[in-house]
C-alpha cells in the first residue's frame, strides 16, 4: 500500500531508523564489512568500529565495555538471562518475575516451567504497577533470578526499579536482578549500575536504530553460561559473526538520541498531552496510568463501548497506524495479558488501543491524530 | 463503492476480491479467525488455517488491497462449537456451516462492514441475488454443481441489499481461470471439504474431548429388543451404517437416537424413509410461499417436491411427495421454488417420530 500522508503512532512496536543510524549502517557495510574476528586490515577496521561503538554504548548506560554483549535484539538478551542459568541446573533454584512482562521474558519463564523449574509471578494493581511487597515476598534464598521490566511496553507504566533492585539484594544478595529496559530507553536516561540492575535487555530498533541488533548488559560481578554455541566471537560469550553494521547503527542512533533527548522528549510529551486532552474533551475514555509515572511516548486508551479491533482497522483505513495487544503470526491480535493482569473487566479489555509517539513525531501530529480518532470513534459508536 | 470481502484463502473468495477490484471498487479483504488452538494460534488443519490466511494475505498484496485478520473466535465458539457439541449430545446431526453463517458470519460481518464505512459485504459463496420487481431474491447459483444457497437460507430480504455474491453467475472452472489470469496463487488450490474446527480428525473425538459421553447404553431394534451396546450416543447419527452390530442378511442403519433413555435404534433401510417431518426456527427470505415447492434435506442433496403446512410462526410441517431416505434431525430443510430460495428451518427430532410411518 502506498500512502503519503500516513501517520505512524506505533513507535513502541518499532521506530523508523534515524538518519545518522542509516548512514552509519551503510558506511559500515561499505567500508567495514569484513568479519570483525578476522586477521587482516579490513577485519581490523570492522573490529575497531565495533569496539568504538561498544565504548560509546557502554558509557551511555554507565557500564564498562566488557559488560556489553551484542545480541540479535532484546528478545535474545531476555532469553539468555532468563533461561541460561537454569539449563542443567541440578539445584532447586527459582525465578521471580511479574505477570506483565514482555513475552520475551514471560514465554521464557513459561518454558522454564515446562522444564520443571519453579517460577513465581507477582501481580500488579489496577494501574499496572507491580506489587513491590508481593514481588519481594516471592524472592527467597533459592531465587536465582528476579526479573522485572523497567516500564511496560503496552501501558508505558514505569516500575520502581531502583527501589525494588535494592530491596531484592537486601533479601538475598546472590539474586541476579534482571530488567527488560527495551521500551524505556527511548524516553528515560538509564544508568544501569546506579539503578542497581545486574543485567538488562536493550533493543536497537526501538530507539531509531536498526532491527536485528540488541544488547545484553551483564554486570561484571556475574557470569552466565553461553546461550549460543559456535565460534568464539563477542569476547567468547556469544557465537555468531558480529553484526558490526547493526552495532554501528545502534551507536549512531543512541548518539543522536542523546544529543536531542530534551527537545524530543519535550515535543513528544506536548503532542501526547494535546492528543489526550482533545480525546478527553470529545469522547468517553480512560487513560491507563494517567495519574502515575509512565513513559512519555505511550498512551494506552480505553474507549468506552468501542471494539478496538474494529477501531484499529478503521483508523488504518484513514491513515493512522496504531496497535492493540501483541500481534500474532496471523495478524489477528489477542486481548492483552497486561490488561488482564490489571483486572480490566472482560467487557473493556477489547476496548483499548495503544498510541505511541517517537523521535520523528512532528508538532501537530497529536492534534491531527486526535481529529482522526474522534471522528472515527463517533462513526463506529 | 467500498466493499468488505470475506477472504478464506481459497480460490473462490480470492476471485471475488479480484473481480470487485477490477470493477473499480474500493475493496478491503478480511479473514475471519474463527477457531484457534490453546495459545491463540490458528489451526494447522481443516480450513481457516494459518496457511490459508497467509494465502489470503498474499492474494490481497497481489491485488494491492488492505487486508486484516479479525478475531471472531468468541462468537464462533459460543454459537457454533458449543452448539455442535450440544446437538450431538442430543442425538442430532448438526450443520456447523449453516450455524456459522447464521449467527457469526453475516450478522457480525455486516455490522463490522457498516462501521468501516463499507456499503456491502461480499463472499465467495455460489448463490445469486436477483432483483425481481421491487425486491431482492436469493437464488441458486447458475453453476448448480457448486450451489451453496442451502447454507445461506437464513438470510432475509432486508440483508440482501448489503450482500454481494459475485460468483452466482460463474462456474468453478471459470473461477479458476480468472484466478489464473489475475496471477493469484490460489488459482489451483484444492477446495476444502472438512468441518473447519474438526479438520481431518473424526468429529467423534472432537465431541468426546469436550463432553463426557462415556455412559454406555443399548442398541435396540424398533421393537426395543436389545441387539448390542454402544459407548455413547454421540458416536451415532441417523442414517449411519458403519459400526452397527448384526446386519446378517440386510444392512442395518441408525434410525433414531433416544438421548433421554440412552438408546440407539437401528433398523432396515425402509425404516429410515420419511415422508412427513417438522422444521423449526423457520425463516423466509421474502415471506411464506406455498406453491410449487421442493426441499433439500441436506447440503447439495437433490430437490424433493413437497407441501408446506404452517403450525405456528416458526414451526412448519413438510409433506414430501415421495418418502425419502436420510432426513436427519438437526440438519436443515431448505425450501425452493425452482431456483428461488423460499426459506428453511432445522429438522426437528421430537415430532419426527409421530409423523413417521
Amino acid at each position: 500500500m502506498k500512502r503519503n500522508d500516513y501517520l505512524y503512532l506505533d513507535h513502541a512496536a518499532t521506530t523508523p531508523m534515524r538518519e545518522s543510524a542509516l548512514e552509519a549502517f551503510k558506511n559500515a557495510e561499505e567500508f567495514a564489512y569484513a568479519n570483525s574476528a578476522g586477521g587482516h586490515e579490513l577485519s581490523r577496521r570492522a573490529k575497531n568500529l565495533l569496539e568504538e561503538s561498544r565504548d560509546f554504548i557502554a558509557s551511555y548506560f554507565g557500564a564498562a565495555p566488557s559488560e556489553i554483549t551484542f545480541t540479535s535484539g532484546g528478545t535474545e538478551a531476555d532469553n539468555w538471562v532468563i533461561k541460561a542459568p537454569f539449563i542443567n541446573s541440578k539445584n532447586s533454584q527459582n525465578l521471580v518475575t511479574s505477570k506483565i512482562e514482555h513475552e520475551a521474558v514471560l514465554a521464557s519463564a513459561e518454558w522454564l516451567e515446562t522444564q520443571g523449574q519453579e517460577v513465581n509471578y507477582a501481580s500488579c494493581n489496577k494501574d499496572g504497577q507491580v506489587d513491590i511487597n508481593e514481588f519481594l515476598d516471592k524472592c527467597n534464598k533459592d531465587t536465582a533470578i528476579a526479573s522485572l521490566m523497567y516500564a511496560n511496553n503496552e501501558t508505558g507504566v514505569v516500575q520502581q526499579i531502583e527501589k525494588i533492585a535494592k530491596e531484592v539484594k537486601i533479601k538475598n544478595s546472590d539474586i541476579l536482578f534482571h530488567s527488560d529496559v527495551v521500551q524505556a530507553v527511548s524516553s528515560e536516561k538509564l544508568d544501569f549500575h546506579k539503578l542497581g540492575i545486574d543485567s538488562a535487555a536493550v533493543s536497537g530498533h526501538k530507539i531509531g536504530g536498526p532491527k536485528g541488533i540488541g544488547i545484553m548488559f551483564l554486570s561484571s560481578k556475574y557470569k552466565l553460561p553461553n546461550y549460543f554455541h559456535g565460534g568464539k566471537q563477542e569476547l567468547e560469550k556469544r557465537a555468531g559473526t558480529v553484526n558490526v553494521s547493526g552495532v554501528a547503527g545502534l551507536a549512531a542512533a543512541l548518539k543522536e538520541h542523546q544529543d536531542n533527548f530534551d527537545n524530543e522528549k519535550k515535543r513528544i510529551l506536548q503532542e501526547r498531552e494535546i492528543f489526550e486532552n482533545e480525546l478527553k474533551n470529545a469522547l468517553e475514555i480512560k487513560i491507563v496510568g494517567e495519574k502515575i509515572n509512565r513513559l512519555c511516548h505511550i498512551s494506552n486508551i480505553q474507549f468506552k463501548s468501542v471494539n478496538s479491533e474494529t477501531l484499529m482497522v478503521a483508523l488504518d483505513l484513514k491513515g493512522l497506524g496504531v496497535s492493540r495487544g501483541s500481534a500474532c503470526a496471523s495478524g489477528a491480535q489477542k486481548p492483552s495479558h497486561v490488561l488482564v493482569a490489571m483486572n480490566v473487566p472482560d467487557i473493556d479489555v477489547n476496548s483499548h488501543l495503544r498510541f505511541s509517539f517517537g523521535w520523528n513525531t512532528k508538532e501537530g501530529d497529536g492534534k491531527y491524530a486526535s481529529e482522526i480518532v474522534i471522528n472515527t470513534v463517533k462513526e463506529i459508536l | 463503492m467500498r466493499i468488505l470481502v470475506a477472504m478464506s484463502g481459497g480460490v473462490d473468495s480470492s476471485v471475488v476480491a479480484g473481480l470487485l477490484k477490477s470493477q473499480g471498487h474500493d475493496v478491503i479483504g478480511v479473514t475471519m479467525k474463527l477457531w484457534e488452538g490453546p495459545n491463540g494460534e490458528m489451526p494447522e488443519t481443516g480450513c481457516c488455517t494459518a496457511a490459508d490466511s497467509e494465502d489470503a494475505r498474499k492474494v490481497a498484496a497481489k491485488l494491492d488491497i488492505p487486508y486484516y485478520v479479525l478475531d471472531y473466535t468468541a462468537s464462533f465458539s459460543e454459537n457454533v462449537i458449543d452448539n455442535f457439541v450440544d446437538m450431538y449430545s442430543q442425538g442430532l446431526t448438526p450443520n456447523p456451516c449453516v450455524e456459522c453463517n447464521r449467527s457469526v458470519k453475516f450478522d457480525h460481518f455486516i455490522d463490522q462492514a457498516k462501521k468501516l464505512n463499507c456499503e456491502k459485504v461480499a463472499t465467495g459463496h455460489y448463490a445469486k441475488i436477483v432483483r425481481s420487481n421491487n425486491s431482492l431474491e436469493l437464488h441458486k447459483a447458475d453453476y448448480l454443481e457448486k450451489d451453496q444457497s442451502y447454507v445461506l437460507h437464513m438470510l432475509t430480504a432486508d440483508k440482501l441489499p448489503k450482500i454481494d455474491f459475485p460468483l452466482g453467475t460463474i462456474s468453478k472452472p471459470e473461477v479458476r481461470q480468472i484466478a489464473a489470469s489475475l496471477g493469484l496463487k490460489t488459482a489451483f488450490k484444492k477446495d476444502s471439504q472438512d468441518i473447519c474446527f474438526v479438520g481431518k480428525k473424526d468429529y467423534r473425538n472432537f465431541v468426546s474431548s469436550r463432553i463426557d459421553f462415556s455412559s454406555s447404553g443399548d442398541i435396540v431394534d424398533k421393537d426395543d429388543n436389545i441387539i448390542g451396546t454402544h459407548e455413547g450416543v454421540h458416536e451415532f447419527t441417523v442414517g449411519q451404517r458403519k459400526g452397527i452390530p448384526g446386519g446378517q442378511g440386510q444392512p442395518k442403519y441408525v434410525t433414531k437416537i433416544d438421548v433421554e433413555n440412552n438408546k440407539v435404534f437401528i433398523g432396515s433401510k425402509a425404516d429410515l424413509t420419511t415422508k412427513n417431518f417438522i422444521i423449526e426456527d423457520v425463516s423466509f427470505v421474502n415471506g411464506e410461499e406455498y406453491e410449487n415447492l421442493s426441499i433439500q434435506t441436506r447440503y447439495n442433496s437433490h430437490d424433493i417436491p413437497c407441501k408446506l403446512k404452517k403450525i405456528d410462526s416458526s414451526t412448519y410441517e413438510i409433506e414430501l411427495d415421495q418418502a425419502t431416505l436420510g432426513v436427519a434431525p438437526g440438519q436443515f430443510g431448505v425450501i425452493y421454488n425452482d431456483t428461488k430460495l423460499i426459506g428453511g428451518g432445522r429438522i426437528s427430532s421430537k415430532i419426527l417420530e409421530n409423523v413417521n410411518e
